[in-house]
């Protein structure tokens, strides 16, 4: 028989877990324009509110009542789900991303874990689910029936090959260290400081630079390159629509920085004067931060150089990596 | 030799790029410059730019020391002035002292016209007329771009004998005609 309250329990988990994803742009842009200013000798917001503060709400009352412009010769109805295709997959793969082991509820004595689910699958389903995304930017830049954003969608589907398999080849050098495909496994593997980032540095380079061509920032954002597409593929959309396109790149952002910490520092663990779930928001942040610093001190790389580095060197990289891995653990 | 010292620098380079070293040198530039104190001033609520005292700004029409209107209402300011933005209408004030006592009846300059070349504060005999360094001229009517005699004799927000070139402390003022920054002189800083 179903238990009723585990399943109440995990729509609650779902519920929570999607609106924290949905109010995440605001403190992230926040931060991206604060360590853009500090970067760059600036202050960065500050009118809006004490400190600027109270800028994302104001940007998120300006996306609601600006005007949904459709290109009059697009493709409506792809151009529509165009944002809501690229939306989804970045939401759903936290259905399987663990914060934490578990804690006990106080009052009814429950035990509550702090994932909505352990799947003996999870880094697989991790990377596929996520890799979905880009459909959406290939649709959206092929709908809008334009030159730029279609350029910047099909860069995507290139640059999107060239580095998913970068990324799940350093992966695999994770997976072969905790001996399971699990991600709550892999962070139990790593308890008491043998956090992967000693045993697989390669792979966590690796790791770091296909994960940032993957959620497309600079140096890497060939698909929206404002220098040379104008916008790329989200050039032609505008208020909502464009706004769920900046969704999706922040919690993207956010799920490699969570992917990351999982696979190569240790998840949650940490000295216990502080709980565990302080430790795994404080290593996002720290890889959150670590994305914006790059994004302002680095130029953007040409596309036939990116294309060098994904196919000539992260990819024979990683099938060492593999390798050496594989010889050591033997 | 030649050929070894080659091998070796090639071999330091690999190394630079095997370890990213240029990488992590522009890292490290950019997270210095992180904590430095920025730059930007927070014009206008809080504070503002005092130029220099050669600076060209709004018109001012100068007293002596015992308050008698320098202006002689000679008109050269009028003449000079390459857009025709300033009005002169002289007269006679009654007191006998001949050619002294001419005063300006009108003096009124049309802003919108002005370009802030300075020539009728060259011309001025008398050196009655100066630029001085008011610059925020915005205003909601047409009205306030049309400065009368009376206006400009008024005490100036940056006397003469300040030096300028910092930047102060300041507050933004809204009245119904437009805004002000007022600047408060007793605090300043350089920018540089
Ligand atoms: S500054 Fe130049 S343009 Fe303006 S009133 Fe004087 S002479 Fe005319
Ligand atoms: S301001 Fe100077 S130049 Fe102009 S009318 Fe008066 S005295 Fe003459």
């Amino acid at each position: 028989m179903v238990n009723v309250l585990e399943v109440l329990l995990i729509c609650v988990k779902v519920v929570i877990v999607s609106l924290i994803l949905f109010m995440l742009p605001l403190p992230l842009t926040y931060m991206e324009r604060k360590v853009a200013g500090h970067i760059q000798v600036r202050l960065g917001p500050f009118r809006t509110g004490p400190h600027g503060l109270l800028q994302p709400f104001a940007d998120m009352l300006k996306l609601m009542f600006k005007e949904d412009v459709i290109p009059a010769k697009a493709d409506r109805f792809l151009f529509k789900i165009a944002p809501i295709i690229a939306m989804v997959p970045v939401f759903a793969v936290y259905a399987t991303v663990p914060f934490g082991e578990s804690v006990t509820i106080p009052f009814i004595n429950k035990e509550l874990t702090l994932y909505i689910s352990d799947m003996n699958v999870g880094i697989l389903y991790v990377l596929a689910i996520a890799g979905l995304s880009v459909y959406g930017i290939i649709l959206g830049g092929w709908a809008s029936n334009s030159k730029y954003p279609m350029l910047g969608g099909l860069r995507s589907s290139a640059q999107m090959i060239s580095y998913e398999l970068a990324l799940s080849f350093a992966a695999v050098g994770v997976v072969m260290m905790a001996n399971s495909l699990s991600l709550l496994d892999i962070v139990k593997g790593q308890y008491g400081w043998h956090w992967n980032i000693i045993y697989q540095p390669v792979g966590f380079f690796i790791f770091l630079i296909a994960g940032v061509a993957e959620i497309n920032r600079i140096p890497f954002d060939m698909p929206e390159d404002e220098g040379t597409l104008g916008a790329g593929y989200h050039a032609e959309y505008s208020a909502m629509r464009f706004a769920f396109f900046m969704l999706t790149e922040y919690v993207a952002m956010v799920t490699i920085s969570t992917l990351g910490v999982i696979l190569f520092f240790g998840g949650w663990d940490g000295p216990s004067f502080l709980p565990g779930i302080v430790w795994f928001v404080l290593k996002v942040v720290a890889f959150i931060y670590l994305f914006m610093w790059v994004r302002f001190t680095f130029p953007r790389y040409r596309f036939d150089q990116l294309m060098t580095i994904g196919w000539k060197i992260l990819l024979p990289l990683s099938l060492l990596n593999i390798l050496v891995t594989g010889l050591v653990i033997i | 030799m030649n050929k070894n010292e080659k091998c070796n620098i090639s071999i330091r380079d690999l190394l630079k790029k095997v370890f990213f070293v240029d990488l992590i040198q522009g890292l490290a530039v950019t997270f210095g410059y992180t904590f430095t104190k920025t730059i930007t001033m927070r014009y206008p609520d809080e504070e503002t730019w005092v130029p220099y005292s050669r600076f060209r700004g709004l018109h001012t029409l100068n007293r002596n020391k015992e308050g008698r209107e320098l202006c002689v209402g000679c008109e050269l300011c009028a003449k000079s002035c390459p857009t025709q933005c300033i009005t002169v209408v002289p007269m006679e004030d009654k007191t006998g002292k001949g050619i002294a006592d001419r005063v300006a009846a009108r003096w009124e300059i049309n802003l919108l016209r002005c370009m802030f070349c300075g020539l009728c504060e060259d011309a001025c005999p008398t050196e009655a007329l100066r630029l001085g360094r008011q610059y925020e001229l915005a205003g909601k009517t047409m009205q306030r771009q049309l400065r009368s005699k009376e206006e400009l004799l008024g005490p100036q927000p940056v006397p003469f004998d300040f030096e300028g070139g910092v930047i102060t402390r300041a507050r933004l003022e809204r009245d119904e005609d437009g805004v002000v920054v007022k600047a408060d002189l007793s605090s300043q800083k350089r920018w540089w």
